[in-house]
């Protein structure tokens, strides 16, 4: 299904960014887990208070119950969408658009191999890149949690919300490897990859503000992804994680079926 | 037997741009020369052949199979030195041979044997390799899985006219081993040194298709020298690239090839 040698040199490309990825993140939630106590929620919540907007587009909304509630609102608001995201973007861009663009697809292609395992192949390389940052985030978290403050983290509903933030960044993942292959020209692949889910994401900040804009919210994927319903387990967050694994299905078999079909003129 | 075939290929970008009704075969055991200046579509042609691009209209084969829809059935007997050479720029010349071997699945018989003929310097990382090192690198990685159906797109620029005669005594002896090659090629020299039979394309139509031979015979002219003594005779010979026979020695402008080609172009009134 996959082609082992591509696979393997793509993997050792992608290391280097997985790393600086993880470090980054790591450093986020080990620094915002610690930082975590009941009096000290009371301080943040105050902040919430005297600077709503601000807070609240960042994610940040003030009274969720708990260490979860807290790690919901201030990690899951931006800090683990934001970085898996620009991963996503980036190492979708790479496999697919750059090497078309730069012709060196003409080697993948001038070879007996398939056009579409060599998209299922890029493809696997996003995917292993995108589990491995989500897997790695809740280990941390695990860890980083229970070394802190044990016993008061519920593990279950952590691996529901990460579940769900897992099926985000497969969307995502899943959107910018679509226009990667979709595009033979880096310049449309990134604004149409990268720019969607930023302007989305942007849309989603204006909305967490509140007020008129809180309309703003149907405008945006990112509204599917909601963390504290998760946690409440409401249904209509299922359908949302649902709605995201569905969709990036759907675009993952698609970018493949257009990458075996369209001309490459390399 | 029609090894490659192209049959009224049609492939329209605009404004006069395209492959146009193109058709002609490649035989099996046979070097053909594909010539025509840049922007006449040999690559676009080529392009076709490797299974990149879906013809508009016509049908392109090779050994029988389309070369769009059975493309990966064709691969793996086909060798291919593209146009513009691009090559994944982090990894060293062995390491990309090495991954191709691995991901072609095809091996490396010749590896070994083409980096000792070319000369290739293979540690360096690609990127600062010079075009020269880079063509050569190509070479290596179009023949070390010692395919039967050699498309080259313009193989030799970039290199040194050493490196130049080298690479075309090396189709020489694909051609005794049975191969058949298409090349395209500007370098009138280098088609008319290789290949048995030429097409010249012109804005994407053919515009002459004849064996080398015959065609040299239609459009150079020769001249027969008579000189005083068969010592001499030789001597012109050898440094004319001449035909002996006793006191006389025939010759032949170098370029007459070139001087074809500029025929068919001048021939057509520009529009």
């Amino acid at each position: 299904m996959i082609n082992a040698a591509l696979y393997r040199r793509e993997l050792k490309k992608s290391w280097k960014t997985l790393l600086i990825f993880s470090l980054i993140s790591t450093l986020y939630v080990v620094i915002i887990i610690s930082m975590y106590d009941s009096a000290m929620q009371d301080t943040l919540d105050n902040f919430i208070h005297l600077m709503p907007g601000l807070m609240e587009a960042v994610g940040l909304r003030a009274g969720t119950k708990g260490l979860l509630g807290y790690m919901s609102s201030y990690l899951y608001g931006f800090i683990l969408i934001v970085f898996p995201m620009v991963f996503s973007m980036m190492t979708a861009n790479r496999l697919i658009a750059r090497y078309v663009e730069q012709g060196s697809m003409a080697s993948l292609v001038a070879a007996p191999v398939k056009r579409s395992k060599i998209a299922l192949t890029q493809m696997f390389t996003l995917l292993t890149g995108i589990i491995f940052l989500v897997v790695y985030i809740t280990l941390l978290e695990l860890v980083v949690a229970e070394s802190n403050f044990p016993g008061e983290l519920d593990r279950g509903k952590l691996l529901i919300m990460n579940g769900g933030l897992l099926a985000l960044h497969l969307f995502i993942g899943a959107l910018a490897f679509f226009f990667s292959c979709l595009f033979s020209d880096t310049k449309y692949s990134i604004a149409f990859g990268s720019g969607i889910p930023a302007v989305m994401f942007i849309i989603k900040m204006l909305a967490n503000v509140g007020g008129v804009a809180k309309n703003f919210k149907y405008a945006t994927f990112f509204s599917l992804y909601a963390p504290d319903d998760l946690i409440l387990q409401s249904s209509s967050a299922w359908w949302g994680i649902l709605a995201l694994a569905l969709g990036s299905v759907i675009l993952f078999i698609a970018a493949v079926g257009i990458f075996s079909r369209k001309d490459l003129h390399i | 037997m029609a090894v490659i075939e192209i049959e009224n290929l049609t492939r329209d970008y605009g404004r006069g741009r395209g492959v146009f009704d193109l058709s002609f075969e490649v035989q099996a055991g046979e070097a053909f020369g594909f010539l025509g200046p840049n922007g006449a579509c040999k690559t676009t042609t080529i392009r076709h052949l490797m299974g990149f691009i879906k013809p508009k209209q016509g049908r392109v084969t090779i050994n029988g199979f389309d070369c769009w829809n059975d493309r990966v059935k064709i691969q793996s007997a086909v060798g291919y030195i593209p146009g513009e050479i691009a090559f994944f720029h982090d990894m060293t010349g062995a390491e990309y041979l090495r991954f191709l071997a691995k991901y072609r699945g095809t091996g490396n018989a010749k590896q070994a044997e083409l980096t000792e003929r070319f000369e290739l310097d293979d540690s360096s990382p690609i990127k600062k390799m010079s075009k020269g090192t880079k063509q050569k690198l190509g070479i290596v990685a179009a023949f070390m899985h010692n395919p039967n159906i050699l498309i080259l797109d313009e193989p030799s620029s970039g290199l040194d006219p050493l490196m130049q005669s080298r690479f075309i005594e090396w189709i020489d002896e694909e051609k005794k081993h049975g191969k058949t090659v298409l090349m395209s090629s500007h370098m009138f020299e280098e088609v008319e040194r290789t290949c048995h039979r030429i097409g010249i394309i012109r804005k994407g139509r053919l515009v002459a298709l004849d064996l080398a031979s015959s065609l040299q015979e239609k459009h150079a002219r020769t001249y027969t020298v008579t000189l005083e003594d068969e010592a001499s005779a030789a001597r012109f010979a050898a440094d004319f690239d001449g035909q002996q026979n006793g006191l006389q020695v025939t010759v032949r402008p170098k370029q007459s090839l070139e001087r074809i080609f500029l025929d068919y172009y001048e021939e057509v009134p520009r529009d």
